[in-house]
């Protein structure tokens, strides 16, 4: 049996099948994309000003790898081209110029991926953001490890119900103490897959006495009986460590703590001592734009940074700000508006902890090296405005101490850090898979291929024809991408 | 005629079989469109039956809250939902409530509809071998099941399945289960996971679907000569194509909310049981809802295109008439088709839309009604003077046109806006959509499953059984539905577990004085005490009651199945039920690559009762000299308005 | 290819100029955007810079679409099923932004004043 019009178009429609189904195949792709774009478009507008995050602008959120994303850009358009003239030399029966023109295409996707991996890396491990209570935001890098709540714990309480209590997951295999059940059977776990076993065990046992005494319970209301005593099954369980082992609580799941216990999410509860929850973090901006004006100046983000010289600098750097915009407005007879004193041109500034840079704001060319850092640590800062247009700034950082209880959010640049990150992360996560599958099905036809273009090469042209318009769609994505994420 | 068939019944096991198959590849692994149809079919069919039996556990706790729920009490994974006593919990009614709309709608309708009857039906009727793509046939059936799998064995997971709803509106979405420390392995993140498999095999089979169409047509089957079925078939394939995305994009956001904390729908300061929610948030719950409803309009022409055009292929042949308004049916479907985009939001007049939108959503919902019932009336057009054959599909297709006809213009009070603030969420809306896909969409697939039988197995089903299959369903799917109407009008909500108890005031208002004639049957059937008056709250159990009851009586239907492949009457020829459309050519049941030689169409789709022919049906694939336009020039003609 | 005997070189002309275009049109996308010189408006991102970088990322991808993608000669089907993509895209878009930006208007008011922003303002 042969499926026609598989290589010839069929004469009403002018298509052959496959071509049909990758513009059908292209078609919901459109969609798909839509609906994301719509939702870029919804969440960027439905903003509102003063009380959700601010959307940031792609310049300075991807300062130094703007031209990453450049280079990206270019890397598709070149093996858009590329695939277009593979196709050309398949028509023209060329089978060595497909060859090389095919692999060229594939490796423009290998480092496509490549590069989207290094600004990923830069993203999720490199730059954080903390938010502290009211609103105020600092930019910088957590110090390795110090955004989890490090405990010792000797005692740990948790139910048999659900699943697998998370403290287990919270240490390391290495470290696992030994574990004493409390109770009249004192069990005792030197392993994790000991525990686990032991765990999933008496849950099913504690699931089967619920049940005998629910049916107990049940008969006995079938009975007549007014009242039966009520079901009591213990469904928790404690068990004790022989000497105190650590715990890196994240603060994601755990929903409570203080200096003697530790409350996960899933209801279980360790028990010992807090050795330090304290947040290192190295400065580099302070973000106020969800800080009313009158209110910059008494904003505990300075309490917490503990240094005059640094909030001068702020102020400084604002007013000069304000300067240059009432320069551009004020010819004009216009006051500034609203939307320009609440954004991040005015309320977005780099900083200097430890150092004295109050003043001589203005020399660009200014030397940070004899600069006292009163003996804090010092780091220079990997991420640079690559703009003329944004300041430039080649200074070092000093590192704080943010107390937890001033935190409202921190995390990485991560998809959880706003809807702009998450967007950026989905959005280009998406495309990515489209680069890896598209790179894949290319990359099939040039090593696969030479038997069908021996046979059939009409029918491989074709093939590479509609594995191309999928590229070209692809590289028409990224074409829109790139503005929307990086420079708008 | 039977020459005929019989020629080419010898042709076809010259052609066909000469090379063995193994049974894996033949029958599970199979890229022929008609095995895959079938598997379609049977995995659809417990889908729904599993469907049905959440339903009637709903049912209990909603007739007799407080009573243990029967034979289910002492089995253990049911011990764990419900309380002590044996009653329903609240968490296992919303589980159950999410789960029954999903795999109804997602595992069971569509793919018994679009993927079953679409698989086989539709290349036979134009004359294909088979699908444009039989490999991505297949992978699309893979995915579909591999979506259900997931959504099945999500009951077993320790925070069971989904409880947020069949729409699963975030925040309460994102936000369920979120206490469970690996929240990949929770119903609510499964619910997506199987989501986005179920999405990417529609979008799939669609592309496959519209590619056979277009291109797949057999010599002389223009465009116009096309059964309505592949009409409907084209314009459900679009509207998964184009409508299904964005639900994909919905769901993606939604599994990132949960997996990688983002915070797409979860707005700025959100609380969960008195704890601030640990997101950046900033997103819009509306946006879901949007997305949400963008495919989910779409999704009910999805779900009753397919039953339509069954019933307007066993009309017909039934009636020995041709179909009524045969090309203006064809456009009808195709302004339904356009229509079904842009009326989503007509679900979300309460969401504060302003005046100005809802009303451009309540023109367009108004609008949409006019094809809906073009449809309808020409189905009921063309049984006016015919000679009526009351085969069993031609009862579940003349059951399906007053029961369609309930659902859609109760349909017409929630269009606008003003009426919808008081219904929305009660049980008048429930009883509208059930109307439209419970005694509507599957007595069409009914009807569907009697009338094509014979063509797959190459027996007849049990008229007797079938019957028995259909009186009472048509009676209890009304016991079930009917008094919802009344229910939600008196103002009963839909999520509540305990049948609307709780709201005395709402749930104990008189539906018929103590005496009447209502109250009298209600009596005999000991719904109500003697001498006391029929409540709102009373009408619980007799939906409940009717929904057991109907369960009971699929019972005949199921064993109809089952028994007729090996018991059931012989067909004398390949077309038993005379009909006149190309997959009646097919030697029975059709071999793999289907026709035993090229068919051509020679005439349009439904010449019945030609005057001057020589019998009542004139049949697609039988060339008549006479004809005026003979195939050729018709595809020459055709050929050269596309060029 | 209906078309049996092709003139390729006039083909590969066209496909190495827009090939040079687009990565022209990619330099003076960011040229726009880095250089303070070329932006529109006020200092910073305005909507008259994001109607620049959109207009010249529309042009890049209808000469992608047009010419790499074929669009400028295809069949009427294709242009058919793609004018109804795009229609829907669009509604998706325009209704949902409608619908959020076209709110029952006292409420939003009060929903905005629940921080002490704009109140502020007030």
């Amino acid at each position: 049996m042969e499926i026609p019009y598989e290589v010839t178009p069929r004469r009403d429609t002018g298509l052959y099948n496959s071509k049909l189904a990758v513009w059908l195949f292209l078609a919901s792709e459109v969609m798909l994309f839509g609906g994301l774009f719509s939702g870029y478009v919804f969440l960027r507008l439905g903003i509102q000003d003063g009380v959700d995050n601010p959307w940031p602008w792609g310049l300075n959120v991807h300062k130094g790898y703007v031209w990453l994303g450049f280079i990206n850009t270019l890397v598709l358009i070149g093996s858009s081209v590329a695939v277009v003239f593979a196709w050309v030399a398949l028509k023209e029966r060329n089978w060595r110029r497909f060859q090389v023109l095919m692999y060229g295409v594939v490796a423009c996707a290998v480092a496509f991926m490549c590069i989207k991996s290094v600004e990923y890396h830069s993203k999720l491990t490199q730059h954080h953001g903390i938010k502290l209570l009211d609103n105020s935001v600092m930019e910088g890098k957590i110090v390795d490890g110090t955004d989890k709540i490090r405990f010792e714990a000797d005692k740990v309480s948790f139910s048999l119900q659900g699943a697998l209590p998370i403290f287990l997951r919270e240490m390391a295999e290495d470290e696992f103490p030994e574990l004493t059940l409390e109770g009249e059977d004192a069990e005792i776990f030197t392993s994790k897959g000991e525990f686990s076993k032991w765990f999933y065990r008496s849950r099913r046992e504690t699931a089967s006495a619920l049940a005998t005494e629910r049916k107990r319970y049940r008969s006995e209301l079938a009975e007549g009986i007014k009242n039966p005593s009520p079901v009591s099954v213990s469904t928790s369980a404690t068990v004790t460590a022989s000497k105190p082992f650590k715990v890196n609580g994240n603060p994601r799941t755990v929903i409570a703590h203080s200096d003697s216990a530790m409350n996960y999410r899933d209801g279980s509860k360790v028990e010992g001592s807090l050795t330090s929850d304290d947040v290192v973090f190295e400065i580099h901006e302070v973000d106020m734009q969800l800080v009313m004006p009158t209110k910059q100046r008494d904003s505990i983000i300075w309490e917490v940074i503990g240094d005059e010289n640094a909030k001068k600098e702020f102020f400084t750097k604002q007013a000069k700000y304000y300067e240059t915009m009432r320069a551009y407005y004020a010819p004009r007879g216009e006051t500034i508006p609203e939307k320009m004193l609440r954004g991040h041109k005015l309320n977005l500034h780099y900083v200097h902890v430890g150092g004295d840079h109050g003043h001589d704001d203005d020399h660009s060319g200014e030397s940070h090296d004899d600069k006292e850092h009163h003996g804090e640590e010092v780091h220079t800062s990997e991420s640079k405005p690559s703009a003329s247009k944004l300041e430039k700034d080649t200074g070092h950082h000093g590192t704080i101490t943010v107390p937890r209880d001033k935190i409202k959010f921190m995390g990485n640049h991560g998809p959880r850090y706003g809807n702009y990150y998450a967007i950026y992360f989905t959005m280009t996560a998406l495309h990515g898979l489209h680069v890896i599958g598209g790179a894949l099905v290319l990359l099939y036809f040039v090593v696969f291929g030479k038997k069908m273009f021996l046979k059939n090469p009409e029918h491989l042209a074709n093939r590479v024809e509609v594995g191309g318009l999928f590229w070209h769609f692809v590289d028409l994505i990224w074409i829109f991408l790139f503005p929307i994420m990086y420079l708008l | 005629m039977s020459a005929v068939t019989a020629e080419k019944n010898e042709q076809s096991h010259d052609d066909h079989h000469e090379h063995y198959e193994p049974f894996w590849k033949k029958y599970i692994f199979s890229t022929d469109h008609k095995t895959i149809g079938i598997q379609y079919g049977f995995t659809s069919l417990v889908f729904l039956a599993f469907g049905f039996f959440l339903m009637m556990v709903m049912r209990w706790s909603i007739a007799y809250p407080d009573r243990a729920v029967p034979l289910l009490a002492d089995w253990p994974w049911f011990q764990a939902w419900l309380d002590d006593g044996g009653k329903v919990t609240g968490d296992l009614y919303n589980m159950f409530g999410a789960m029954h709309g999903t795999i109804m709608v997602f595992l069971g309708i569509v793919p018994l509809a679009f993927g079953a009857f679409g698989n086989y039906v539709t290349p036979l009727q134009i004359g294909a071998p088979d699908m444009a793509f039989p490999r991505l046939n297949m992978a699309s059936y893979w995915l579909y099941l591999l979506g259900g799998v997931l959504m099945f064995v999500s009951f077993f997971l320790p925070s069971g399945a989904a409880k947020a709803g069949w729409t699963n509106y975030s925040p309460l979405a994102t936000t369920t289960d979120i206490h469970y420390g690996n929240l990949f392995w929770t119903g609510q993140t499964q619910w997506l996971m199987g989501m986005v498999l179920l999405i990417s095999s529609s979008l799939l089979g669609a592309v496959n679907f519209i590619c056979t169409i277009i291109n797949l047509r057999c010599r002389g089957m223009t465009w116009m000569r096309m059964p309505f079925f592949v009409w409907a078939m084209l314009v459900t394939g679009f509207l998964l194509l184009l409508a299904f995305p964005p639900l994909e994009v919905a769901a993606l956001m939604q599994l990132m909310d949960r997996m990688a904390g983002t915070s797409f729908f979860v707005p700025t300061g959100l609380n969960v049981s008195g704890m601030s929610f640990d997101a950046a948030g900033g997103g819009s719950p509306l946006l879901y809802q949007h997305l949400f409803w963008f495919l989910a309009h779409p999704e009910v022409y999805v779900l009753i295109l397919p039953a339509l055009a069954i019933v307007s292929e066993v009309i017909p042949c039934n009636t020995r008439k041709p179909l009524w308004g045969y090309k203006t049916m064809v456009y009808a479907v195709m302004v339904l088709g356009f229509l079904a985009f842009i009326v989503w939001a007509h679900h979300m007049y309460i969401t504060g839309m302003g005046p100005a939108i809802s009303t451009f959503f309540q023109t367009t919902t108004v609008l949409i009604s006019v094809p809906s019932v073009i449809l309808i009336t020409s189905l009921l057009i063309s049984m006016w003077g015919g000679s009526i054959r009351f085969t069993v599909p031609m009862l579940f297709a003349t059951a399906f046109i007053p029961m369609f006809g309930i659902g859609g213009l109760t349909g017409l009070p929630l269009a606008f806006s003003l009426a919808d603030l008081h219904l929305h969420d009660t049980y008048y809306v429930i009883g509208h959509f059930h109307y439209v896909v419970a005694p509507g969409t599957i007595f069409g697939l009914f009807a569907g499953i009697y009338h094509w039988y014979p063509k797959i197995t190459g027996r007849m089903m049990s008229t007797r059984l079938g019957h028995l299959h259909f009186w009472p369903s048509l009676i209890f799917m009304n016991g079930i539905f009917a008094p919802m109407f009344f229910q939600g009008m008196a103002g009963f909500h839909r999520r509540a577990f305990d049948g609307g108890k709780a709201y005395e005031q709402i749930s104990t208002q008189v539906f018929s004085e103590p005496n009447s004639f209502l109250s009298n049957i209600c009596e005999i059937l000991h719904v109500i005490e003697p001498d006391a008056p029929l409540r709102m709250i009373d009408l619980n159990i007799i939906t409940s009651g009717s929904a057991w009851l109907l369960a009971v009586f699929q019972v005949p239907f199921i064993i109809n199945l089952f028994i007729s492949a090996f018991k059931g009457r012989k067909v004398e020829s390949d077309n038993p039920w005379d009909a006149t459309t190309l997959e009646w050519a097919t030697p029975t049941p059709p071999p793999h690559g289907n026709f035993a030689s090229e068919p051509v169409a020679y005439r349009g789709p439904y010449e019945y009762s030609v005057p001057g022919a020589d019998s009542d049906f004139s049949p697609q694939f039988e060339s008549d000299p006479s004809s005026l336009a003979p195939a050729e020039e018709q595809t020459a003609k055709d050929e050269a308005t596309a060029s | 290819m209906s078309e049996e005997i092709h003139d390729w070189g006039k083909h590969k002309k066209t496909y190495m100029m827009v090939g040079i275009a687009l990565f022209f049109f990619t330099g003076l996308t960011i040229t726009l955007a880095l250089f303070p010189p070329f932006d529109v408006g006020a200092p910073g991102p305005t909507p008259g810079d994001y109607v620049l970088g959109l207009m010249v990322a529309t042009i890049k991808a209808s000469l992608v679409a047009l010419i790499f993608m074929h669009l400028n000669h295809e069949r009427g089907l294709i242009y058919k099923m793609l004018i109804f993509t795009v229609l829907f895209c669009v509604a998706l878009m325009a209704l949902t932004l409608f619908a959020g930006f076209d709110p029952i208007l006292e409420q939003y008011e009060t929903l905005q004043t629940t921080d002490g922003y704009l109140m502020e303002k007030k």
